[in-house]
Formats: C-alpha cells, structure tokens, sequence
C-alpha cells in the first residue's frame, strides 16, 4: 500500500524498498542504524509533500536525509519509517547577485555552492570539514559550523529564509525579514523535527582580497592553548583559529606531507582573510603572541597552492588515522575558550585511563574540541573503552561550564545527555515548540529528545 | 484600554515566574516594560492589569573578558554594558537608540535590527543563552556561556523579536567582538540627482562601511544644519591603516557620482552615528508616524523616493533614513499638528501599504496610531506563529493583542 502510494506519486526510480537499498539508507555516519520501510528521491517540492501526505496517512514517521555525513546519527531511521532523501533536490533556484544572496534546494553539495559562486567573486561561508559531500540542507538541519565559523558565524548566520514541507505535508515559507517570530531561527538546527526544508534563502559573501595561513608549532597543548586565547584576547578575529596535537601532526604528515613539523607537540594553524592591510598586521601581530608563548616554529603561506598544502592537513585530519587503528570515533563538545588546557587535560587522562588513542583536531579559537578517539571495532574491549572515553569527556566539558556539542548535533547519539545541560522544564520549553510543529511525534522520532522517564513528549492540550 | 491598576518591579526570575503564574491563573494581563524607548513598535496591549517593569532585574552577572563573552541581566541598560565591554576593547552590535534608557530584555524582544547588522551580524546571531520566564511561571533557560553550541532548538534566538508574547527575557547571554580601534565618519551633501549613484556606490565598495545612509530631513539630528539638501553619512570602523585606505575609496566612489566635497569627523564619530539611529524612533509630539520598511539593498533607493512621492501627494512633509547597506527604509510622516495628522495618516497607511505591503509602524505618539497596520501584511506563517503563542501562553497573559495577527 504504501509503496504502491509512493510509486504513483513519485514514480518507481524515486522509490526503493529492496532490502540492498534499504541497507545503504540504515546508516550515517554514526555508528548505530535502523530499518527504513521505504526510502524516497523526491525532484521538487510537491514530491516531498506528496510523500509527507502518503507517510502519514499511513503511520509512518519521516526522516529526511542529506548526504548522510551527520556524525551523530541524526538522519538513522531508528524508528524505521521513510527516508526522504533530498539529493535529487540539488539546484540553484535563483542568484540575486546585486543583493548577495541565492535560493538553494537542500541537496546541493555546500562546496559545489561556494564554486559555483566564485566567478561572481562570492563565497558561502559556512563550512564544515565535510562540506565537500555534505548538503546544504543537512547543514540547516544541524546548524553546522567549520573551521571559519570563527569570524563568520554559524550556518543560522548565514540562512535568510526557508521553505519548509510540515509534518501535514504543507508547504510554508520563513523570512528573517518577516514580521512575527523568527521561525528561520527555530526551524535552523531542529535535526529534522519541526519540517523538512525543501529550499532556502542564503546570504553570500564578498571573496576576500587577502588571505594568509600561518603554521606555529609548541612543545606543549597548555602553551598553544595559551597562545589561542592571547590571540582572541589581544582583540584580533582570524577566519580560523585550529590546534592540533602530536598525533595527528604524524598522522597527517604520514598520509599528505602538508609540511608540518613533525617534532611538534600541538600546533596552531591560523587564517586570516580580509584586506590586505589588517591580514599584514595580524600576521605580525599573531606571530609575536606565539613567540611570546613558547612558539619554536613559524611558517607563512601567502601563495593559494601553499595555503592550500597546509589546510590539506587539517581537512584530511580524520582520515588521516586510518594509519593508527582502522576506526574512529569524533566527540564533539564545547567549552569556553579560557577552560582549553583543562579540556584538554581531561581528554588525555580519560583516553590515557581507558588505554585508548587519541588525536585532538580541533576549531580552538571558538574552544570547540574534538578528540578523535581511534579503536578497532572488531575488538569489544576498545569498543567499550570509547563509548566510556567519550561519555568521560562530555561530562568533563560540562563540568567546565560547556556543552554536549558545539557543532554536530544531538541526533540519537546524545539524546539522553541533553539532560546534563537541560532541566526537565528546559526541555519542556523545546517540547512546545515541538507540540506546534510535529505534535505526533513523526518527524525524525527518537531525535534529540531524550528518551525513557524524563521524556519531556508532551501532548499538547 | 484602560489604564494598567498596579506595577509590579521584580528583582529575580523567580519573583518574576510567581508574577505571572498568579496572574496566569488569576487572568490578569500583564504588560512588559523595560526603557520604553520601542513603546511605539507595534500595537499596546489591548488589555493591561500588571505592568511588569524589569528595572530591578538588572546588572551583569557574568563577565569572562578573555572567553569574550558576557550575561547581563534583562533590565541592564545598553549604555552601561557597552560602557563596560568598550573598556575591555570589546562589543556587542546593540546600535539601539536611546541607549541609555533601551534596556538588553527590551531591545532583544523588539528584535531590534540595526544599521550596523550589516557588517557585524544581527544581534541575535550574538545571543548564545537566556533565561526566560512563562507565563505560567516556568523559568527556562537555554544555550549557556560557550560560543558555539547546538544542543537542541536554539530557544534563545527564538525568543529574540517577540515582543514579550512568549515569556520575558530575564538574562541574556552574549559573545562579544574586538571594538574596531578607530571610527570615522563621513558627511556630505547629496543632491536630489545623484542619489541613485550614490547609493549604488556605497554598496560596490570594495571595503565595506560600518553604515551607511543616505538621510533626508533629519539635519538637525546628524550635523545640527537645517539645509535643505539631504546628506549622505558614512560609518567607517576598523584600524588605522584600514580607515586610510577605506577613506581614499570612499572620497573617490562619492567624487564618481557626483557628491561635491565631503566632510570627515573621527573626533564623535560614534556619537553622531548614534544621532542618526536615535532619529529612528523620534518623534515630533503626537503629530508624526514613522515606518520602517524592509526592502532589499539594490531596490531602497527608488522605493524611498516612492514612499516620499507618497506623503506629498498627502501633503505631509516626509523625512527619510535609508540603510543603503542592509535596504531599511525609515520614513517619518509629519504634518502641522495631531489633528491635521489625524486627518489624513488612516488613508496615507492604506496608501503606503498598497505600495509596501511590509511597512510597519515603529515609532508614533499619535493616538490613531492603533487604527494603522502597524505590522504590515500578515508574514506567511502567521498560523504557526498563532500556534506557538497558544502553546506557549494559551491564557493570553503576556502582551495581548501587542503583536502580529492579534498575538
């Protein structure tokens, strides 16, 4: 019945239920999956609703899904249902040149956006690690960040309107220049629960004249932990502000030879972007405070090839450990900028108490860490050990006076820790915004709000 | 309408949360009064038992000057925290008028939009957590101190713009910026005949200004001269080397279309910035209406002089502020007197919104100011905004009837 529905709807290549196809849809990059009933590949707008309808009147639950690059399971159909996945949506739709802004369908790669741009002189700012696969719509969904968030701001910055398909399949339109309440802001960053977004508004920004990347190299985590918040605290703003430590210094030197030093203990890289009179001052500027904190190495790159050499580094990081255990596991907490030593600190001892490896790769200046912890899954005992590493490291973070995630999101992963930062009425309060927009509970179940006794799922009256 | 009975000034959340449980429960409505200095936006409350003053909720309770980041209390005055950051070499965009009587709850729940968004972000986009306070007396928090965090919905920025419907902001916490080291400001006359150039040139800089705006009428706001002229004013900040060259594109880009000689203030800068956004709100007794209307960068200038034309076929004399870099549009109608105005500014609003279906209302004393559309047309998704109230004050305790679609 409900293939059949969908069949008719959206024709039978948009329609998979064979039990191959289902299996490459029960997973992201998370570790835990579920079972789809269906999977969809709507082309517009009307499909998305088209399939909301046929969902519901069949008591299915919908999880939209983008690239599935999401790190904490947000797009696992952990309550079965249908996956809408939106990458046959991945077009264009306007260029507003003169006002610097673009409507996008969500299944447009977020890099294939900023290139497609660039002969106009523009870019997209946002930009998450994995932006060379991931969506625009999946980023909306998680609010994502990226290295470059430093200075621009998250992916809500950046977003002016959406277009939303409700849990009743109709379709509604947000503007930020809209009187009202800021629905852009509310439904940006929901993981899915409040509507599927079928396009968006976004701003573009004017490509810098001047970019310049440094490479400074410590002895120790604590001074160039130091030496990041001298920078931030001396009032200057680089575009990107990332530590790395000894162990994946090697492992990036090993897999991509981006001219690191590999004697290292942490080092910083730092962008600056803008004109080329501040890039000129902050590069001196940048280089005395890491002097003045132990830096022993210093290294500039103006050219676009050398820049990229040393970006290629941190972007390929993850990857990069394939060399030191064939799995691993991204934590993703937050903490303020000045709490980085002992963050830090707590990762080494946890991973160090669990006889685990960990790299540290990470967006510094916004005090956003992420241990990589590295395991083999085919062993129970190291399973076991990260699983109890990350939970250690998440309450360290908050216990620092930060937060659960900085950037990817709740998802399934860390819905039952939302109640180490949320009260039981905090989490309520997010409850009635869900009551107005999914009150059955049907889009992307089982996401962010905890499960079991303190399950804020309230019915609405 | 009648007159609020009683007021009440809490001193902690808590205080208030017990406020307004008694009233939710009781059916008394309350009112949110923080500096008052936005009074005019939107419609008063159509019913008022309580009028609920955040004065005593006032202060910075957490100030982490290295981690740039900072919580103050909803009552705190614009000026006093920005006094406190700038000491710090830091700051948050607020560019509310009136900053010494706005207050950081009034200016959020407004969702103030200003000038400088441009360049710095929205006000919102600094907000990284809150503690509100329900009508039924729930006390929420959301976000926290860190700067980047995606914990669930992003309550605190959803709270921001409204207007105390949904509960009341009673500490919100902030990321900060580095203060730009220097500002200097430019002014010049702008002929009728070169505006359009002008305006398009400000927006293709190479470097971008703080602000930018071309402003008709209100003179004696910005450089205190009654000319007749309007005048273009430019913000720039940024460091010293960047204002010498920001200064030299600029001199030329006017030169290019037409602007005869400018003159440059570094001393007051951001005092005179601060006149222009003052003006926003300002009105002349109960014989002014002023609009802001949203349009986009490269259609405010024609728009403008469209709403212009459209007062003097009114016979009423038009001021005008146009934000070239974000496209607001403010218009300030003004006729002899209240009863002249009243007159005629019913059918002016129906005329205004035939041409901008989004003006709204955002400053007037005039007691006819109730019968305008003072939000514009409906956004799209007023259903779901009508939703959300029910769900989050479904006795219509807070603010009644002050925002869109009869929230």
């Amino acid at each position: 019945m409900l293939r059949e529905r969908l069949i008719a709807a959206l024709g039978s290549d948009a329609v998979k239920t064979e039990p191959e196809d289902l299996a490459v849809y029960s997973f992201d990059a998370y570790t835990d999956g579920g079972r789809p009933v269906a999977v969809v590949l709507p082309k517009s707008t009307q499909e998305v609703s088209a399939v909301v309808k046929i969902a519901r009147d069949c008591g299915e639950p919908i999880v939209a899904r983008g690239a599935g690059t999401g790190l904490c399971g947000g797009a696992v159909p952990t309550a079965g249902g249908v996956i809408v996945s939106l990458m046959r949506m991945n077009r264009i739709l306007e260029l507003d040149l003169r006002n610097r802004r673009v409507r996008v369908q969500p299944g447009l790669m977020n890099l294939d956006l900023s290139r497609q741009v660039a002969p106009e002189g523009l870019f997209y700012a946002p930009d998450p690690s994995s932006q060379q696969i991931s969506t625009i719509g999946g980023n909306i969904a998680t609010n994502a960040g990226g290295p470059h968030c430093l200075s621009y701001g998250t992916t809500v910055n950046h977003v002016l309107g959406l277009e939303v398909v409700d849990d009743a399949g109709e379709v509604f339109v947000t503007s930020i220049e809209d009187a009202g309440y800021d629905l852009t802001a509310a439904l940006v960053g929901s993981e899915g629960t409040l509507g599927l977004v079928t396009s968006a508004w976004l701003r573009l920004l004017a490509l810098p004249e001047a970019v310049r990347v440094w490479v400074a190299a410590f002895d120790g985590m604590d001074a160039a932990s130091e030496a990041v918040s001298a920078i931030i605290a001396a009032g200057i703003v680089p575009t990107a502000l990332e530590m790395m430590d000894a162990v994946i210094i090697g492992a990036v030197e090993a897999a991509f030879h981006a001219g690191y030093p590999t004697d290292a203990a942490a080092l910083l890289l730092v962008e600056s972007a803008g004109f080329e009179e501040d890039v000129a001052a902050s590069e001196e500027a940048i280089h005395a405070i890491v002097k003045q904190h132990g830096a022993h190495y210093w290294k500039s790159a103006h050219t676009l090839a050398e820049r990229n050499a040393l970006w290629a580094g941190r972007k390929g990081a993850a990857g990069a450990t394939g060399r030191i255990a064939p799995n691993y596991y991204t934590q993703d907490v937050c903490v303020p900028r000045s709490k980085l030593p002992q963050a830090l600190r707590a990762v080494e001892a946890a991973a160090r108490i669990n006889r685990i490896t960990v790299g540290n790769v990470f967006h510094a200046g916004d005090g956003n860490l992420h241990p990589l912890l590295m395991y083999d899954k085919s062993d129970a005992r190291q399973v076991a050990a990260v699983v109890e590493t990350g939970n250690v490291i998440l309450e360290s973070a908050i216990e620092l006076g930060g937060t659960i995630s900085g950037e990817h999101g709740i998802g399934w992963e860390k819905r039952d820790a939302m109640t180490r930062v949320y009260s039981t009425a905090d989490l309520a309060v997010m409850g009635r915004v869900r009551d107005v927009f999914d009150p059955r509970r049907m889009l992307n179940p089982e996401k962010i709000f905890p499960s079991g006794a303190r399950c804020p799922e309230v019915t609405p009256p | 309408m009648k007159a609020p009975s009683d007021s009440v000034a809490p001193k902690t959340a808590a205080e208030a949360g017990e406020i307004l449980a008694r009233c939710d429960r009781a059916g008394e409505k309350v009112s949110i009064v923080g500096g008052a200095t936005l009074r005019g936006m939107g419609f008063p409350p159509e019913r008022s038992d309580i009028n609920l003053s955040t004065k005593r909720l006032s202060g910075v309770v957490a100030n982490e000057q290295a981690d740039l980041t900072v919580a103050a209390r909803a009552g705190t005055p614009i000026q006093s925290l920005t006094a406190l950051l700038s000491t710090q070499g830091q700051f948050i965009p607020f560019d509310a008028p009136r900053p010494q009587y706005a207050t950081v709850g009034g200016t959020l729940a407004a969702g103030w939009l200003g000038p400088r968004r441009h360049l710095y972000g929205r006000l919102r986009d600094y907000l990284i957590g809150s503690t509100i306070v329900l009508a039924d007396g729930t006390i929420a928090r959301a976000g926290g101190m860190v700067v980047k965090n995606v914990s669930g919905y992003d309550m605190s920025r959803f709270y921001v713009g409204s207007f105390g419907t949904l509960g009341i902001i009673v500490q919100a916490n902030f990321k900060t910026v580095p203060l730009p080291k220097h500002a200097r400001l430019f002014l010049a006359r702008l002929p009728e005949r070169t505006r359009a150039r002008v305006c398009a040139q400000l927006q293709t800089l190479p470097m971008r200004p703080a602000a930018a705006f071309w402003i008709d009428g209100f003179h004696k706001a910005v450089d205190g001269d009654d000319g007749a002229e309007g005048r273009v004013a430019v913000l720039l900040e940024g460091s010293e080397m960047l204002l010498e060259r920001a200064t030299r594109e600029l001199r030329s880009a006017l030169g290019r279309a037409g602007v005869p000689e400018t003159r440059v203030l570094d001393a007051g800068a951001r005092e005179s910035f601060q006149r222009v956004v003052d003006a926003y709100v300002a009105c002349l007794g109960e014989r002014s209406v002023t609009y802001r209307i949203a349009s986009l960068p490269h259609s405010c200038e024609p728009n403008a002089q469209r709403a212009n034309e459209l007062a003097r076929r009114f016979e009423m004399r038009a001021e005008t502020i146009v934000d070239v870099l974000n496209g607001d549009i403010i218009v300030r109608v003004s006729d002899l007197d209240a009863r002249a105005l009243g007159a005629k500014i019913e059918a002016f609003d129906d005329a205004l919104h035939e041409i901008e279906p989004r003006a709204q209302v955002i400053a007037s004393d005039h007691p006819n100011r109730i019968y305008l559309r003072v939000w514009g047309e409906s956004p799209p998704a007023i259903a779901q905004m009508q939703a959300l109230k029910a769900r989050f004050d479904p006795n219509r305790t807070l603010n009644p009837g002050r925002f869109v679609g009869g929230i």
